[in-house]
Order: structure tokens, then sequence, then C-alpha cells
């Protein structure tokens, strides 16, 4: 490469970092080449990993994808890209890709106990109708499960919930996101009547503080971190405070760091609470108008198996998510319990501290952001923790305005899309209805074009409760799609692995590597991903974001779309339907499920011709018509006209993601606020309308114990969770050869005194060892993390040290979210005499 | 040794009180070069380097600087060196 080429890529690259950084460069610097010198073909499409939804370009050469970079016209992210995202273009081709179905064999024959041998698409489906079949027959739908993902596109998503709800008539559907961010949807319906967040990510421009309550925002959303800083740097009075139980990249770059005792958020959240009442913060009008208040049932346990002793001695483990109408003196008394001085003892964080992260809440000038992920969700009081944030912002009337916002952050890149807007949970339809609810239910039916009553009545099982009824022989023909849970969910060795291994269990597992998961199921599906499909995601800010299929997936790898639809076709209305339904609705009788669920008129409206002459779309020439477009817009017609409305399918492909509701062509950035949200009516101010008072709740609750807490013999608290370079279980990020260097294994971080004390050295193997289960990896004493005395945290994106089999299954009774991080562990040389020695 | 050149650009978010010392220190890593945002804190850099490793491994070293709020990537091209040589 000559000198002069050299300096013009140097100049092009700096003018685009420029740009996105909005920093003026000198004159000579501003030219952007815009001729290509290689020839790609660009395409839009939002980033596969977190839930931020950054916008990235997609350059393809010769049927492959062979760079990606941020989208300067993508609002989210404006050209910055994080390191993964930055990396996006080798996801889809590691080295062992999955490309034929694999099903476990002996002497030709479907084994159990056989080895995994290559397998036609027609054989695969073939034995896993057999088997859908049988179990049907034998136990009815109870006995059929599915578990998806936040990272399915939404259509995919709609088509799974329809094909489970509808096809073969169970609720036994939920997605991982179940262990993500459960507890907050489940406490916006609480709250607001309505799920998701009410402002929006211009809301980091507006800020005078943010407070990050157990979010490491700079390792897991970085991109969005940089709009925190930029809105810092700029402006000398914003303050970021963040709360943790251990420092990391955040807590060193914000302007307050409190590390708190594991569970005590709980304490310190109703102090600040008690601080706004008892210094006359509260700000009565808008408490008044818009908000009612009410108090939670206490001891709700630990959503551990019922014969648990926890469970036993909790006085309303039955009816945790029971709440009952109170008052604002009601309210106050409770939280007056919650002392500067008791917040301080429960938290270990002294109270001057504790009284100024409270004045940023308190002071009507000040706008505040909260900002939570997995430290308020994967929490056994995880529901109540988002109610006291919600708590701390309706009473100071800090909501729905730029720059006041409690904002739950996303992990998954559509969690916020699919599982939660086209409601692939066990208990909910699409646009927040619920199955137990017979309106909704009849509603979804019309929509459907499905006999009346056909739609199960009964909340399904939940992720975790999957795993136990697996265990126990309930759940027996089991479909696993885009997710690894057995490197995810808790306590696997106990209660996931033996569910897969159980010879009455058939267990399916759909995705584009051999994860462990893949690994430990009957029948491997190779499955297309990201951009080897059209696609819709929805991100934590309700932005919708479409992409068209870029390349085709390799060899025998089929969309989960297709997958999902194909398999339809093995069944007819007499094999899954009850025959009273039937007979009552005879016009339905023999027909092939496909064609009741999928050419019903509205999923089959569109023509092949509708896509895009530039792209391909394998599912839609497979089936004869444009399968996305009639499922977005089947699906999109639950919301419309009461407030979850979807623009037109073709303008997503146009723009850059909207933020629904998307009324007459304009998105909506913060709901609930006249002259934002075309839903307020004129001269009401604020209305939390998904509420029939259209009022907000305000859930007093108390502070309550963990699950599990170190004691003499297991001494340590444990937390997991991610790093920077790796995204969830590692089954992309890992195979990206870049990524994977710079953070090859996972290791134990660990306080230098907890090591000594130990008599245990950094580098050295260990055991870490729980009441469950136990794992080695090595200690770390420096680093990035740097975790207080009596508590360790360890990743859990690495296969070879699969840390949940040593974390607990606690989950948080109401949103039946798991708890990982905490439980109790001790830390033992792996070779005591290797210790000794030293 | 890997025969390819690697031009990428980042941004560093900066507090403003410390960039003149993570100027000095990026004037230390190889391959870096600053082409301005001094002024405003968001430092604009590019980085030469023979492998996409060393990107990652430079974007690490610069992300722990003192002072350095966030460093993010925006662009990157790369092409074999021998093309052009």
């Amino acid at each position: 490469m000559d000198l002069t080429r050299r300096t013009l890529l140097k100049t092009q690259a700096a003018a685009a970092a420029a740009a996105a950084a909005n920093v003026v460069l000198p004159a000579e610097a501003q030219n952007i080449a815009t001729g290509e010198d290689i020839q790609l073909q660009w395409s839009k499409a939002p980033c596969r990993f977190c839930g931020t939804g950054c916008g990235v370009m997609v350059g393809v050469k010769d049927g492959r994808v062979v760079a990606t970079h941020g989208d300067m016209q993508a609002e989210v992210n404006r050209g910055l890209n994080c390191v993964k995202g930055y990396f996006l273009s080798k996801i889809m081709y590691g080295s062992d890709r999955l490309t034929q179905p694999l099903m476990r064999m002996k002497n030709g024959q479907f084994a159990k106990d056989g080895e995994f041998q290559p397998v036609s698409w027609e054989r695969a489906f073939d034995e896993m109708a057999k088997h859908w079949k049988r179990v049907l027959k034998e136990k009815g739908p109870e006995a059929v499960g599915m578990f998806g993902s936040g990272q399915w596109t939404m259509w995919e998503g709609y088509a799974a919930s329809k094909l489970m709800r509808a096809g073969f008539r169970s609720n036994n559907l939920d997605p991982n996101a179940r262990h993500c961010m459960a507890s907050a949807a489940v406490t916006f319906i609480r709250t607001f009547g309505m799920d998701e967040p009410m402002g929006c990510y211009d809301d980091f421009e507006n800020a005078d503080a943010f407070v990050l309550w157990g979010s490491n925002m700079a390792e897991m959303h970085p991109i969005l971190w940089t709009r925190v800083t930029d809105r810092r740097l700029s402006h000398p009075h914003v303050r970021i405070a963040t709360l943790s139980t251990y420092e990391h990249r955040t807590t060193d770059l914000s302007d307050m760091a409190l590390i708190f005792k594991p569970n005590s958020d709980l304490a310190i959240m109703n102090y600040i609470a008690n601080y706004i009442i008892q210094n006359g913060a509260v700000n009565r009008e808008f408490v008044e108008k818009h908000c009612n208040f009410r108090l939670a049932n206490t001891d709700i346990g630990y959503g551990l198996r019922p014969d648990n002793v926890l469970e036993q001695r909790a006085q309303h483990a039955n009816d945790a998510q029971v709440s009952h109408p109170a008052s604002f003196e009601d309210y106050a008394k409770l939280v007056s319990q919650y002392t500067v001085e008791k917040a301080s003892e429960l938290s270990g964080i002294p109270k001057e501290r504790l009284e100024a992260l409270a004045r940023i809440y308190a002071d009507p000038k000040t706008k505040v952001m909260s900002l939570w992920t997995m430290g308020f969700n994967q929490h056994v009081r995880g529901v109540w923790a988002n109610h006291m944030v919600y708590n701390l912002h309706l009473l100071t009337g800090k909501i729905s305005e730029p720059g006041n916002s409690p904002f739950s952050l996303t992990g998954q890149p559509s969690a916020c899309g699919t599982a939660r807007e086209v409601g692939t949970f066990s208990h909910r339809l699409p646009a927040d209805m619920q199955v137990t609810n017979p309106e909704h239910r009849k509603h979804a039916e019309e929509i459907w074009k499905l006999p009346q009553g056909l739609l199960p009545d009964k909340v399904g099982y939940h992720a975790v409760q999957q795993d136990r009824m697996l265990k126990d022989g309930k759940l027996n023909a089991y479909w696993i799609m885009v997710n690894n849970n057995l490197q995810t969910a808790p306590n696997t060795n106990n209660e996931t692995y033996p569910g897969y291994r159980n010879p009455a269990n058939f267990v399916v597992v759909s995705d584009a590597y051999p994860t462990v998961t893949a690994m430990a199921a009957d029948l491997i599906l190779p499955a297309a991903m990201w951009v080897e499909k059209e696609g819709a995601y929805g991100n934590a800010e309700r932005r919708t974001h479409f992409w068209h299929q870029l390349v085709n997936a390799p060899d025998d790898a089929r969309s989960d779309l297709w997958q999902l639809m194909e398999f339809s076709k093995r069944f007819t209305t007499d094999e899954v339907w009850p025959a009273q339904i039937l007979d009552a609705n005879p016009e339905y009788k023999g027909k092939n499920l496909f064609d009741v669920l999928f050419k019903n008129g509205n999923v089959d409206k569109f023509p092949l011709s509708e896509i895009d002459p530039a792209y391909e779309n394998r599912e839609s020439k497979a089936f004869g018509f444009y399968v996305q477009k009639g499922l977005f817009e089947e699906f999109a017609s639950f919301g419309r006209g009461h407030g979850h409305d979807y623009a037109p399918f073709d303008m997503y492909h146009q723009v850059r993601g909207m933020r629904w509701p998307v009324v007459n062509g304009q998105e909506t950035r913060w709901r609930y606020r006249e002259g934002y949200d075309p839903y307020v009516e004129k001269g009401s101010g604020v209305q939390f309308y998904g509420n029939p008072d259209k009022k907000a709740n305000i859930m007093g609750a108390p502070y309550e114990p963990p699950a599990e807490s170190p004691d003499a013999e297991y001494d340590l608290w444990l937390v997991t969770g991610r790093v920077l370079e790796h995204w969830h279980s590692g089954s992309m990020t890992m195979r990206v050869p870049e990524l994977y260097k710079a953070f090859p294994g996972a290791v134990v971080f660990m306080h230098p005194d907890d090591a000594a004390k130990r008599n245990l050295r950094r580098g050295q193997e260990v055991r870490i060892v729980s009441r469950r289960g136990e794992i080695r990896s090595r200690i770390e004493t420096r680093g990035r993390n740097r975790v207080p005395p009596g508590l360790i945290f360890v990743p859990f994106f690495d296969a070879s040290q699969l840390i949940n089999k040593v974390t607990l299954d606690a989950t948080d009774p109401i949103s039946k979210q798991t708890d990982f991080k905490k439980c109790a562990v001790k830390i033992v040389a792996a070779s005591a005499d290797a210790g000794d020695q030293q | 040794m890997s025969g390819e050149c690697h031009i990428s650009s980042l941004v560093i978010h900066s507090r403003p009180d410390r960039v003149s010392s993570i100027v000095d220190s990026l004037s230390l890593i190889e391959g870096a070069e600053i082409h301005g945002g001094m002024d405003t804190g968001k430092l604009i850099v590019t980085l030469e380097t023979e492998s996409e490793s060393q990107v990652v491994e430079r974007i690490n070293a610069i992300q722990v600087l003192d002072g350095v709020l966030a460093a993010t990537l925006v662009f990157h091209h790369f092409e074999p060196l021998q093309e052009r040589d």
C-alpha cells in the first residue's frame, strides 16, 4: 500500500469517526471518498447482539458478508459500533457451523442413546412429528413445549406462538427472555397496564443525572454508554451514579460509585422514597392526579420447587402476585422504616453517600434517567425492585418527559419485539393480551380466523418450570430455538440436563452452532441466522427495525420461520384439535395445520411480486407468498388503534426503525404525555392509559432477604454475568477469533484478601463449589472487575466452565425470572497438594 | 507477517482535564494517530495495524487509559500489503 493511499484511507477513517462524533476536523480532512474501491453491496440491518438495536451497514461480496460498519443514518448509534458489532461479519462463518440435520441413531434408527448422524430434513421432520403425535395422543397438549428466544425475528416468534397455542393448543411456550427481563416486563404491566418504557434514547441528551442500578453499561451497552458520556462531557453539571455489588468499568467512570451488599438495593430505594416524603419532595399534584397506591403481599417465597422448605415456610408463596389498594399514608408508613441508618446498615454504603443519591431524585430541578438491566431483573425480588424505581419517579412526577425517565434496558435484540410485543411468554398473546382473559383469547381467535374456544386458557410452563417438568417426565416433546439453555439456565446439572436426557422425552434443538444444548438434544436442526433471512427486531426503546435477506444460509441450514411453518404441514386438525371443537366447526375438519394457520387469507395475502427484487427471500419462495409481510400485517392488526400501532410493513424497509405507537406515520418518543403521545386526551397532561382509570400504581413492598446467603461453609456470594467481548453464552462471539483471543476463558474475579486468606494465588486453578454442583476455573485478582471481599464474579460465556452447574434455580415468585446474581459458594484449590506446596 | 494493512478509526471520549495526558499516552501506542477533537474531549484517532486482533488489543489498551470514558470503533478497512507496494 503506497503512502498516498494510506493517507487517503486514514483521512476517510478519521472523517467517518468525526462525523459520528459530531466533531469538526480541519477542512482538508472532511471529504469522505464516495467512490467504492472494492465492489461491495451495502444494506442496512440492526446488529445481531444486544437490545440496544444499533444500525449497521452490511457489505456483501460474492454472496458473503465481508464487512460491517456502524450506520451513520441510524439514530441509535450514529455510526458508532462496539467491538462485537464490529466483528459481526464473522459470526456466520465459524468453522463448525451446522449445515444439515443431525439425529441420534443406532442401526439406522433413531435411538436416544445413539450417536449423531446426518439425516435429511424429510427424515428429521418425520421422526419429530412421530414423537409429537405420540405425546399429544398419550398425554395431550400439556406435554409438548417450546423454548424460544428474544433473538427470534418477530415473525418467527409470531409463527411459533400460532403453532404452539392454536396448532398444538399448548401455552408451554416461553422465551429465554424469561431469564433476562421477565421482571421488567411483568412490572410494566402491573404499574402502567402496558409493557415497555415510556421514554426513549432521546432521554440521554436531556437528563441531568443518570442513576445506573445494577448495570455495567460501559461493557454491556457500550454504544448507549457513549451517549451518556457525551452528555456528561458536554454538560458539566451532569452526574452519573452507579450502584453495583462490585466495581467495574462503569463504576470507574462514574461520578458516584456505590457498592452495596447483594439484595440491599430494595432497602436503598425504600430509603430514597422515605427521603422524598420526609423532605417534602413529593409532587403532590402529580401523585393525586395520576397515581394509585397499593401494598404488595409479603413473604412470597423464592420460586423454588414447592417441596422446598423455603416455599413451605413462606406465607404467600402461592399468591405472591397479589396486592391490595392502599393510601399514601399506608405507603409512607411502610417506607418510613427505611431510615438512612437502616439503609446504610443493610447496604454497607455510608450515610452521606446515600443522602447524596437521594437528593438526585428529590431535587425537582434535576432530570433523572434511571437505567437498569440484569442486576434488577435477575433478582428474587426483581418485580419489587422494578416497582421501587418507578415509585421514585412517580412520587416526584419525573416520568414521561424528556430526560425524566425510568428506563429498563434489554439484553437481547428482540426481547421487546418478539418476546413481549409478539407475546411468546407462557402467559401472553400479542399486544400485551393475556391467555387467561377470555376476551383476549376470543379476539385472537377472530384475527386468526379460528374456531371459538380453541385457544387454551391455562398459563403454560415458564422457562425454569419447563426444565423441572422435563426432568419429572411431564413435558415430553420439546423444541428449543435460538438459545443455549443448558449453558444459561440455573442449576443445570440437577434441573436442566436430566430432563434433556430423560428417556421419556424427545428434545429438538434448532441452532447455527453445536452448542452444549444442541449436543444434549436428540435431534439438531441447522438454522439460518441474522441476514441469511429477512427479519425484524424490536429494541429497548420500542424501535421496530427490519432487514432484508442479504446472503443465503449454508447448505441445508434453514430459518426458524421455515422450520416452524414447514413442520406444521405434518399435522391435520383431526390429529391436534379435540373432536368437540371440530364437530361444532365442521369446516375445519381434516384440514392441514399449515393451511389453517398460515394460508388463512391473512398470512398468504401478499404475493411474491411485492418482495423487493434486489433481495433474495427463501422462505417466501418456498411457500409461494410473502410470508414475512403476511405474518407482520396479521400481527400488527392486534395492536393498531389502541396504543400498540405499527407502521405499514413496507415503511420499515425504508427507515432505520420507528418507535411505536406509530400513528399517521409519526413515531412516539414519550408515551403517556400530552403533546408527545397521540393517545393522551387533550387537556389531561398525563394519562397512563394502559390502566382503565388511566393512573399508574405506586407499589409498596419491603426489603426481604435473598434465597441463599453465605454461611460458615459456603462463605462467598457468587455473581454471574457477561464481559464486553462476549455475548451471553458465547456461541457466536467465541467463534470470532479476535474476540476469543481478547477474552479466551472465564476466570473467577476475587478480592486479593479473600485469595490470600485461602492461600490461593492469581492464576491458580480452583474449584467453585455450591450445594448444587461445582466447576473449575482460575483466580483473577486484578483486571477490569474488582469485587469486594466476600463476593466473587464469574462470567457465563465459557462452555468449558459451566458456572450454571453452581447457581441456584430460585426465581422471583411473580415474574418467574431466575436470580443469577446471588447464591452461596466456597472456593477451594483444585488440587489441595498443589496449593500447599506453594 | 500477515501481509495486511488495517486502517481503523475511533472516537475516544475523554475527561476534559485529562485530554493532554491521554494525547501523550496515545503517542506511545504504535500506529495511533490523532486527527482532532481535543477541544471537545472527543478525540478522533486512526489506527494502522497489521491485523484485526491488533485493533482489539489497541482498543483495550486505550480503554484503560486514565480519563478515557469510552473508546468506540467507527471505521475499518483492510487490504493486502503487496497489492499496492
